[in-house]
C-alpha cells in the first residue's frame, strides 16, 4: 500500500516477472490459544441466543464467525470482551478462558478485559474529537505512560492511516471518509495495545474499496494480533480468515480451517450455507 | 493508494512458480527421453518414467491451489482467467510429461536393439517441440500474444516434419518387414512429439485467453 | 399526462393532489395566524410604551433655582426639599435613609439617637446616606410634583398629534405636552415609585436576575444529576419506573401548586434558614429571594430532568460502545463522551425551562413577592420582586399611565428573556461545534 495511484494493471499481475508481493502471506499462527470459549450460553431475558458454544480461538490468526442474521455470531463475539455486560437483561453462562483465566470469573473487572481484548464495530464510530485524541483517549484513560505522540503515530501507521491524516491530526475524526473512520477506529484500538481485536462486521458499512483496505489491514495485523471477525459476508470470511466457524440459530455447526470450510465442509448445513442454498 | 489482495496475489504467485517447476520437469523429461532413445539408454528412460510422478503431483497441487483460491478469494476478470489458464496449462504440462514418459517407454521396448537408422528428424522434431513449449511458456510468463501466435505457426512445421518422418518410416517398413516392429515404435514416438507440439499450441491458446479473454483455436 | 393503463388501479391523482394542497393551506394558515397574533401583541405593547403626555408641575423647576436642578449640589437639593415639604415628611424620609453621613437634615440629634436606640430601629439608622440621584428624584417627586394629566398611545400621537395638542391646550391651560418614551434610562435605573412618571424597574430587574441566577444554580446541577442517574445508572425496576412516572407528571402540575409548596416549605417551615436568621442577617420572614429561587427550581426541575434524559437517550449507543471498547469505565464514558454529546440538548431543555421561570408569576405571588419595593435586593435573604410581578401590579392599577409603564416593563422583560436565550443558544452552539 505504497503507490498512490490506482492503476488498472490487475490482469498482468500473474505474469509480472518481479512480483509486487513476493512472499507468500505466511501462516502466522503460533499453535497456542488466545481465547477459549467453553460451553457458552447467552440469554436475552428468555431468548436463548447462544446455545452452548465451545470455540477455541488460535493466537495470531484470523478467526471468522459466519452465519445468517440472528444466528448469535455478534452476541458470541461480544462475549469475548464482556460487551454484553452493558446490555440489560443479558445472562451469560459458561467460561471464556483468556491466559488460563475465566474472564467471567468473579472479581474480573470487565474494564480490564476490554483493555486486553479490543473491539472494532460495524459502523465506524470515531469519537467526536480530533483524530489525535481519538487515538490517544483510550491510551490516556488506561494510564499510558509512554510518549503519546509516538503512540498515536505508531497506531495510525499500523492502521495504514498515517499518510492520509498526518497533516490534519487536529481535525475532527468525523471529517474523514467512512473507510478512513473505520481505520481510525482500528488505530484507536491498537493504541491500547490489546492482545486480541474483535471486529464486528468491520467492513459492512463501507464501499468495496474501503472494505478491501480493511481486509488487507487485517491480514497485516494478524502478524501481531489475534483477530476474531464477525461477518455476514461469507466471501470476506473466505478471503481473510484462517479459520471459520459457522453458527446457526445459536449453535456451532462447523468450525475448521477456512480453506476446508469453503472447499470441502463436513456438514451438509455448511455446504448449503456456503453455496447459498440454505433455506 | 494501490490496493493489494495479498493472499490472492501470493496464490497467483505460487501457481506461477509451480507451473514453472512443472515446465522445467517436463522439458527435462522430454530431453532425457529423446536422449535415451538415441543412445538406447533404458536406465535413463526408467528415470524419465519415474520422474513423471513428480509432474503429476505438481498438477494435483496446482489443482488444489486453484480450487482453494477460487473458493476463498473470489478472483474475477484477469485474475480469474489467469487461474483458469494456470489450471489448463498444468493439465497440458502433465500430458506433455506423459508424452515424454511414453517416449521413454518406447526406448525400453526397443531395449538396446540397434536402431534401423541414426535418428535425425526425430530429435529435430523433439527440439522443435521443446522450442515451442519454451516459447509458449515464455509467452505465458510475459503475456506475449505475438509469441503465442508464433507457437501456432511453429506447429505447422511440426506437422510437416511429422508427415515427412511417417512417410520415411513407412518406406523403411515396406522395404523391410523386419523393421516393422521398430518402425511402428518410432511412429509412436513421432506421434507423441506431434502431440507435444499440439499441447504447446494449446498453452499458447490459453495465454491468449488469459490476455484477451477470447478463445482461439490455433490448432487449425 | 400519463394515462393509467392497468384497470386494477384507479389512482384518482387529481383528487389526491387536491387533498394535499388543501392541508398545506390549513397548515400555512395556522402559521400565519400565529404570526398575526404575535405581531398584534408586539404592536400593542409598543403602542402603549411610547406616546404623547400632558404634564403639569405644581412648582416649576425654574422657580426653585436659577440653574437646572440636575446641576445643583446635593446640599442645595436638600435645602430645596427642606423649604418645600413639611418637617414630619422630611423626618420620615430621613428615617428611611439619611441624607448625610455626618449631619442630620430634618431630625434633631437627640431624637435621632433616641429613635435609633429603640429595639426596632428604622433602616435609616444603619444604611448608607442617600446619593445625589436619590435626592434629585425626591425633589422632583415631592416638590416639583410633576403630574401626568393625560397619556396618549403611540398610534394616536403620530396620526393626530396636533389635534391632541389643541385638545390639551383647551382643557388644561398651562400644561405642557411632551413626547415620552416610557422606556428610558431612568426607567431602567430608578426603583419603584407610586408615581408612574417616576417609577422604574430597577428593583424588579435585579430581583429577576437574582432569582433566575439562583434558580439555575439549584435546578441545573440537580436536574442534570438526576437525569444522569435515572438514565445511566438506575436499575430498570418498579421503583425507578415510579420515580420516572412521577417526574413526568410533575412537569404538568400547575405552577400555583408549586407556589403553595414553596410557601409551606421554604417560606414557613424553613423560615429560619430562608430568611437568613440562622446567620443573624437578612429579612424578618421567609419571603426571600432564596425561597423564591428554591420554589422556581422545584418548578423547572422536572422539565430539566425530562429534557436532559431525552438528550442522554439520544446519545448513540455506538458512541458508548466505542468508549467501552477501548476500556473506559462507565464514568469515563459518561464524562468524556455522553455528557459533551448530550450537552446541547440538555442546554436547550434548560433554556426552555428557565424562560418559563423568568415569566412565571403565580408561584412567586404565593411565596410572597413584594409588590412595592424601593431598595435593591442585595443578598439571597433580601425581600424581592420580579419583573412579571411588577407588570402584574402595574396593569392592575386604575391610573392610565401605569399601563404605559407596564408596557415598557414588558419590553424590558422580553429583552431580558431574549438576551438570556441568545446567550444560552450561543453557549449551546459552542458545544455543538466543538464536536
Amino acid at each position: 500500500m505504497v503507490a498512490n495511484t490506482m492503476t488498472t494493471e490487475a490482469p498482468q499481475r500473474i505474469a509480472t516477472a518481479k512480483p509486487v508481493v513476493a512472499e507468500r502471506t505466511e501462516k502466522t499462527g503460533t499453535g497456542r490459544l488466545a481465547l477459549d470459549a467453553q460451553d457458552v450460553h447467552v440469554y436475552y431475558d428468555t431468548f436463548h441466543a447462544v446455545k452452548g458454544i465451545s470455540l477455541p480461538i488460535h493466537e495470531k490468526e484470523i478467526t471468522a464467525l459466519i452465519g445468517p442474521s440472528g444466528c448469535g455470531k455478534s452476541t458470541l463475539l461480544r462475549c469475548f470482551n464482556r460487551m454484553n455486560d452493558v446490555v440489560s437483561g443479558v445472562r451469560i453462562e459458561g467460561q471464556i478462558l483468556y491466559k488460563n483465566q475465566d474472564i467471567y470469573a468473579a472479581g474480573v473487572d470487565p474494564v480490564a478485559v476490554r483493555r486486553r481484548i479490543g473491539m472494532v464495530f460495524q459502523k465506524p464510530n470515531p469519537f467526536p474529537k480530533s483524530i489525535y485524541n481519538n487515538v490517544a483517549w483510550g491510551a490516556k484513560i488506561n494510564g499510558y505512560k509512554g510518549n503519546m505522540d509516538e503512540l498515536v503515530e505508531k497506531s495510525l501507521r499500523q492502521a495504514a492511516l498515517w499518510d492520509e491524516v498526518k497533516d490534519k491530526l487536529q481535525q475532527s475524526g468525523l471529517s474523514l471518509s467512512g473507510g478512513q473512520q473505520q481505520r481510525l477506529c482500528i488505530a484507536r484500538t491498537l493504541a491500547i495495545q490489546p492482545d486480541v481485536i474483535l471486529m464486528d462486521e468491520p467492513a459492512s458499512a463501507l464501499d468495496p474499496i474501503a472494505s478491501s483496505k480493511i481486509e488487507e489491514l487485517m491480514l497485516e495485523l494478524k502478524k501481531d494480533y489475534t483477530i476474531v471477525v464477525v461477518t455476514h459476508n461469507m466471501q470476506q470470511a473466505a478471503r481473510v480468515s484462517d479459520r471459520t466457524a459457522l453458527l446457526w440459530l445459536g449453535e456451532l455447526v462447523e468450525y475448521d480451517e477456512t480453506q476446508t470450510i469453503f472447499t470441502n465442509p463436513s456438514q451438509q448445513k455448511t455446504e448449503d450455507y456456503i453455496t447459498g442454498r440454505h433455506g | 493508494m494501490q490496493l493489494h489482495r495479498s493472499i490472492l496475489e501470493s496464490n497467483l504467485q505460487e501457481l506461477q512458480s509451480k507451473l514453472q517447476e512443472m515446465a522445467r520437469l517436463s522439458l527435462d523429461g522430454l530431453e532425457q527421453a529423446i536422449e535415451s532413445l538415441k543412445r538406447g539408454d533404458t536406465a535413463l528412460a526408467g528415470r524419465v518414467i519415474a520422474g513423471d510422478d513428480k509432474i503429476n503431483q505438481l498438477e494435483v497441487d496446482i489443482e488444489q491451489t486453484v480450487v482453494v483460491t477460487i473458493a476463498t478469494q473470489q478472483p474475477a476478470a484477469g485474475d480469474l482467467r489467469a487461474i483458469i489458464a494456470a489450471l489448463q496449462i498444468a493439465t497440458e504440462l502433465e500430458r506433455i510429461g506423459d508424452h515424454a514418459a511414453s517416449i521413454a517407454k518406447v526406448t525400453i521396448r526397443i531395449g538396446g536393439e540397434k536402431l534401423m537408422k541414426p535418428l535425425i528428424d526425430i530429435p529435430r522434431m523433439a527440439t522443435n517441440g521443446k522450442d515451442m513449449l519454451m516459447k509458449s511458456l515464455k509467452a505465458y510468463e510475459d503475456q506475449d500474444s505475438i509469441l503465442a501466435h508464433e507457437v501456432a505457426a511453429d506447429d505447422e512445421d511440426m506437422d510437416l516434419l511429422n508427415n515427412q518422418i511417417i512417410r520415411e518410416l513407412l518406406a523403411y517398413m515396406v522395404e523391410d518387414p523386419a523393421k516393422i516392429t521398430q518402425g511402428s515404435n518410432l511412429l509412436w514416438v513421432t506421434h507423441n512429439l506431434e502431440r507435444i507440439g499440439d499441447r504447446a499450441t494449446n498453452i499458447a491458446e490459453r495465454v491468449l485467453f488469459m490476455k484477451t479473454g477470447e478463445t482461439l483455436d490455433l490448432n487449425r | 399526462m400519463i394515462p393509467e393503463t392497468n384497470s386494477n388501479y384507479n389512482p384518482r391523482l387529481v383528487a389526491r393532489q387536491r387533498m394535499g394542497r388543501a392541508w398545506q393551506i390549513v397548515f400555512m394558515s395556522s402559521t400565519v395566524l400565529a404570526l398575526i397574533f404575535l405581531i398584534v401583541l408586539m404592536l400593542n405593547i409598543i403602542n402603549s410604551a411610547f406616546g404623547l403626555v400632558a404634564l403639569e408641575n405644581t412648582i416649576a423647576p425654574s422657580e426653585l433655582a436659577d440653574e437646572p436642578l440636575e446641576a445643583l449640589e446635593k446640599e442645595a437639593l436638600v435645602g430645596i426639599l427642606a423649604d418645600n415639604i413639611r418637617r414630619n415628611a422630611g423626618r420620615k424620609l430621613e428615617r428611611e435613609q439619611r441624607f448625610f453621613a455626618d449631619t442630620l437634615a430634618f431630625e434633631s440629634q437627640e431624637k435621632w439617637d433616641e429613635v435609633c436606640a429603640r429595639a426596632e430601629a428604622p433602616e435609616g439608622c444603619s444604611s448608607t446616606p442617600r446619593d445625589h440621584a436619590n435626592v434629585l428624584a425626591l425633589v422632583y417627586e415631592r416638590v416639583v410634583e410633576q403630574q401626568v394629566l393625560e397619556t396618549y398611545p403611540l398610534w394616536d400621537s403620530i396620526t393626530r398629534g396636533d389635534e391632541i395638542r389643541a385638545e390639551i391646550e383647551a382643557q388644561h391651560p398651562g400644561a405642557t405636552v411632551e413626547f415620552w418614551s416610557w422606556l428610558d434610562r431612568n426607567f431602567l435605573t430608578t426603583p419603584m415609585s407610586s408615581d408612574a412618571a417616576l417609577a422604574g424597574v430597577r428593583t424588579a430587574i435585579l430581583g429577576s436576575l437574582w432569582v433566575i441566577a439562583l434558580t439555575i444554580l439549584f435546578a441545573f446541577p440537580t436536574g442534570v444529576g438526576a437525569a444522569l442517574y435515572l438514565q445511566e445508572y438506575a436499575p430498570n425496576n418498579w421503583l425507578t419506573r415510579i420515580i420516572q412516572t412521577n417526574i413526568d407528571n410533575l412537569a404538568g402540575v400547575p405552577s400555583i401548586l408549586y407556589g403553595m409548596l414553596g410557601l409551606a416549605i421554604f417560606a414557613r417551615t424553613l423560615e429560619p434558614i430562608t430568611s437568613g436568621q440562622f446567620l443573624g442577617v437578612g429579612s424578618e420572614n421567609g419571603r426571600t429571594i432564596l425561597s423564591a429561587s428554591l420554589t422556581m427550581a422545584l418548578l423547572i426541575l422536572p422539565v430539566i430532568i425530562i429534557n436532559a434524559q431525552e438528550a442522554l437517550r439520544a446519545v448513540p449507543s455506538s458512541l458508548r460502545n466505542a468508549a467501552y471498547g477501548v476500556g473506559a469505565t462507565r464514568w469515563q464514558m459518561i464524562w468524556s463522551h455522553v455528557l459533551p454529546y448530550a450537552m446541547p440538548g440538555i442546554l436547550t431543555g434548560t433554556i426552555l425551562a428557565v424562560s418559563r421561570a423568568i415569566g412565571e408569576t403565580a408561584p412567586l405571588l404565593v411565596v410572597g413577592a413584594a409588590t412595592f419595593m424601593t431598595s435593591d435586593p442585595n443578598s439571597i435573604f433580601s425581600k424581592f420582586t420580579v419583573m412579571p410581578i411588577q407588570i402584574f401590579n402595574w396593569t392592575s392599577r386604575p391610573q392610565a399611565e401605569f399601563r404605559n409603564i407596564a408596557a415598557a416593563a414588558i419590553i424590558v422583560l422580553l429583552f431580558i428573556l431574549l438576551t438570556l436565550n441568545t446567550t444560552a443558544i450561543l453557549l449551546r452552539n459552542r458545544f455543538s461545534t466543538r464536536r
